[in-house]
């Protein structure tokens, strides 16, 4: 059973919804789109293959965000409150949505359960939109998601000849959509269609079996001194990256704010220890930790790779790594003589 | 403006040697002006001043002792070109250079200080307070746009 | 260019064969389409996958640094990465005697992001011929003249022409305009306060702290960075105006009279952020004031290295 809306109605619609919610939508930004609040006056970017640069992970595990203030001349600190409104976020492509679930066994756990993301998750209803023609940098069908995933989402929308087919998949979506007009069994048809071919287009970027044998079996080897040789240790991959969750709480003592802010793997100080011993001291270590997190350390916690496909850093490396030629390389290191630099 | 200008003053330790000077600025130093004293005026490093412009400094006053006069010799002069650059640096994005003033002070300079302080005062009440750079702010949760 | 890749290949191979160095730096073809890699090769094998063209991106100085001092290094150098190269020397960060300079005059990199401005992100193909760009997205050809694509940097670029390099490769191209650069610096400085402080602030907010822009800089190799000094806190690390303000400016005064205005900064920045007028304006006062040009050889030091009883100051006397 699917929903339709009008694209010219897309306004309208969002305009309604912002009575009672946030209302998150994809706006233009300079040359690329960002997760932005909505208004009237909004310059809504859904037309972006490449989905935002900035992960809409920050909407719920912001960049910055501060944790309690205090007064130190008085010796006091109050909490901030986590308490979150309700929001829309409208068009989340589903390899974003489905890493929030991935993030979700982080930060909402039985053991431990973080209440500033788990009042976020809870108050959130996430619209996504579907990639009828997904980018060359995306590889989401091979880490086991697709251009149509419904993973972490409540309604799904595929866009077609101006009007966009919504399929509806939790008791949350179901609210927002019910009042539309539904789409005849022939439409329906056509859009599976649509999103069969989108999934046939994609090709396997590197084979996912034995892959994490096969990368725990080479970790000692001299391949990741190849790979980290132009790595530049930047914090864009993990910045960027909607599964990657590091983070460093930190006191802005100038502002007597406790703050927790995103941290990378990528730089010397995050794993730089008081006593001043680095294990991971080089940058070899440190890129291979990226890629052993994300296809090994990942599936021995909870049997699912860490990586939803999404691409990002693959099109933002500044010198051009991709991981898929670093799988494809490093699962057949060694059985063959090849030479990655 | 109604409020007195915010000044920050970096005071060299040697350059108010005279008594009565050094005792001024120790404890009847007027309330909007805020003392940062150092060894030396080669100590201050670009950060500090930038810190006090965010803190929302309307006006910095560096003082420090005469070239030949440095205590350690030559403090005083290897921080010259940078704050001459980094004045142009702040002015070109918004602060203006007016706002920051170096003094050289020496021995017999009985006064000197107060009348500095009195007369920047004046001029920084007349050229209006700072409206750039001064962002200090709590942040709001969610770091870069919200 | 083809020609020119062969001929960098032979002196590559030549650099081997007579162990002149022990490693060489240069650029290798793709795993990505459009772009090449930064290569380290050991040896004359897996030379097929040199390469060298206009979308050759990054600043090859930047690799100098992680080598010890004993190792000989070949570098394919173009202007301002030979100026960097030699910026480095001047502060001791590698011996000259250990390094050999492959220099090649450059035209100019081509800026990605201008082509996806004009086409959109999906080019499939792309090649260049006297002048014009050829990019192919969605099944059509689209044609570009090469100054409508090139970065802003090299579209102020001075100094082409690889400084003191131990073979050219390639012909050496007029000197550019310093004109340009001064045009730019004077028409930002001619706006009111409240308007560069605007752009500043425009610039700087959509900052996410990555520091791509340092680790792509050749300059930036300090071991402990300025924002990672922990306590006293001087700079947030937090995504806050009052930080980022902070990181873009002391950043860009940390490179007066080191920078080489490469634009690798701004060529690595996720978020499209402008930070060269920054740098330009300190490199023009470095020119006029103490008429020094950052990496032209290999012993002049740097403005703020040194200091004069002459140098004129604002302190009140």
């Amino acid at each position: 059973m699917m929903y339709i809306l009008e694209k010219k109605r897309l306004n309208q619609i969002l305009s309604d919804w912002a009575q009672n919610y946030e209302v998150y939508v994809p706006q233009k930004v300079e040359n690329y789109a960002q997760f932005l609040p909505y208004h009237p006056s909004s310059i809504i970017n859904l037309s972006d293959p490449h989905k935002t640069r900035y992960p809409p992970k920050a909407l719920f595990l912001p960049q910055s965000e501060v944790m309690l203030k205090y007064d130190s001349r008085l010796g006091r600190f109050e909490d901030v409150n986590s308490h979150q409104s309700p929001r829309i976020i409208f068009g989340m492509r589903p390899c974003d949505a489905k890493a929030l679930t991935l993030l979700d066994t982080v930060f909402d756990t039985e053991e431990y359960s973080d209440p500033y993301w788990k009042a976020r998750r809870e108050s959130t209803v996430i619209i996504g939109l579907g990639c009828v023609e997904p980018p060359q940098t995306c590889f989401c069908t091979t880490v086991d998601g697709g251009p149509f995933n419904h993973e972490g989402l409540d309604a799904i929308l595929t866009e077609f000849d101006e009007q966009y087919f919504i399929e509806v998949l939790t008791e949350k979506g179901e609210i927002i959509f019910n009042q539309l007009q539904l789409a005849t069994n022939q439409q329906e048809e056509q859009i599976r269609h649509l999103q069969t071919e989108a999934y046939k287009e994609m090709e396997p970027a590197f084979e996912t079996s034995g892959l994490k044998a096969k990368l725990d079996k080479i970790f000692e080897s001299r391949y990741w001194e190849e790979i980290a040789e132009s790595c530049l240790g930047c914090g864009i991959c993990t910045f960027l990256c909607p599964t990657c969750f590091c983070f460093d709480i930190v006191d802005e003592v100038q502002r007597n704010e406790r703050v927790r802010n995103w941290d990378t793997c990528m730089f010397r100080i995050y794993s730089l220890e008081a006593s001043g011993h680095n294990p991971r001291p080089t940058r070899k270590e440190r890129t291979r930790q990226r890629l052993m997190h994300k296809y090994s350390y990942w599936l021995e916690h909870i049997n699912q790779i860490g990586c939803t496909g999404c691409g990002r850093c693959v099109r933002y490396c500044p010198v051009g790594l991709d991981i898929r030629a670093m799988l494809r390389t490093a699962s057949i290191y060694e059985s063959e003589v090849v030479h990655a630099g | 403006m109604d409020t007195k200008p915010k000044i920050a003053l970096f005071q060299c330790q040697w350059c108010l040697y005279s008594e009565p000077d050094q005792y001024w600025v120790d404890h009847k130093l007027p309330p909007n002006v805020h003392l940062i004293k150092l060894s030396c005026t080669g100590r201050i490093n670009p950060l500090h001043i930038l810190n006090a412009v965010q803190g929302g400094a309307d006006g910095i006053i560096v003082s420090g002792c005469r070239p030949e006069k440095c205590h350690f010799k030559e403090g005083n002069l290897s921080a010259l070109r940078q704050h001459d650059e980094f004045l142009n640096l702040l002015d070109y994005v918004g602060y203006e250079r007016d706002r920051i003033r170096f003094v050289w002070l020496d021995l017999q300079d009985r006064g000197r200080i107060q009348r500095e302080i009195a007369e920047f005062e004046t001029y920084l009440t007349h050229f209006g307070s700072a409206n750039t750079l001064a962002t200090r702010v709590n942040a709001q949760v969610g770091g870069i746009n919200g | 260019m083809d020609e020119l890749k062969a001929r960098l290949r032979v002196e590559i191979e030549r650099l081997f064969d007579e162990d002149i160095v022990d490693v060489v730096i240069a650029f290798k073809k793709e795993d990505s389409p459009l772009r090449p890699q930064p290569a380290f090769f050991r040896s004359r094998d897996n030379l097929d996958s040199l390469e060298y063209n206009a979308l050759c991106q990054n600043n090859l100085a930047n690799y100098l640094t992680r080598y010890s001092h004993e190792t000989r290094i070949g570098i394919v150098v173009r202007g301002c990465e030979s100026r960097s190269v030699y910026a480095l020397v001047v502060e001791k960060q590698h011996p000259r005697e250990n390094l050999y300079l492959i220099g090649v005059p450059c035209d100019g990199i081509i800026d990605l992001r201008k082509i996806f401005h004009l086409t959109g992100e999906e080019i499939t193909g792309y090649a260049e011929n006297l002048g014009v760009v050829f990019v192919e997205y969605k099944g059509a050809v689209y044609k570009f003249s090469r100054n409508e694509l090139l970065h802003d940097s090299c579209l102020r670029c001075v100094h082409p022409n690889p400084v003191n390099a131990d073979i050219l490769i390639g012909e050496p191209l007029p000197e550019g305009d310093p004109l340009f650069v001064r045009t730019a610096v004077e028409s930002f400085e001619a706006l009111t306060k409240e308007e560069r402080y605007a752009w500043f602030q425009h610039e700087a907010e959509r900052c996410i702290r990555c520091y791509a822009c340092r680790e792509a800089c050749p300059m930036c190799y300090c071991t402990e960075c300025f924002v990672d000094h922990n306590p006293p806190r001087w700079t947030e690390s937090t995504g806050s105006p009052a930080g980022t303000h902070a990181w873009h400016i002391i950043r860009a005064f940390h490179q007066a009279g080191r920078c080489t205005s490469c634009g690798a900064c701004e060529r690595a920045c996720p978020m499209d952020i402008k930070m060269t007028y920054l740098t330009d304006k300190l490199n023009e006062d470095m020119l006029n004031i103490y008429h020094f040009e950052t990496g032209m050889d290999d012993k002049t030091q740097p403005p703020f290295a040194s200091f004069n009883l002459d140098d004129r100051n604002r302190f009140t006397a």
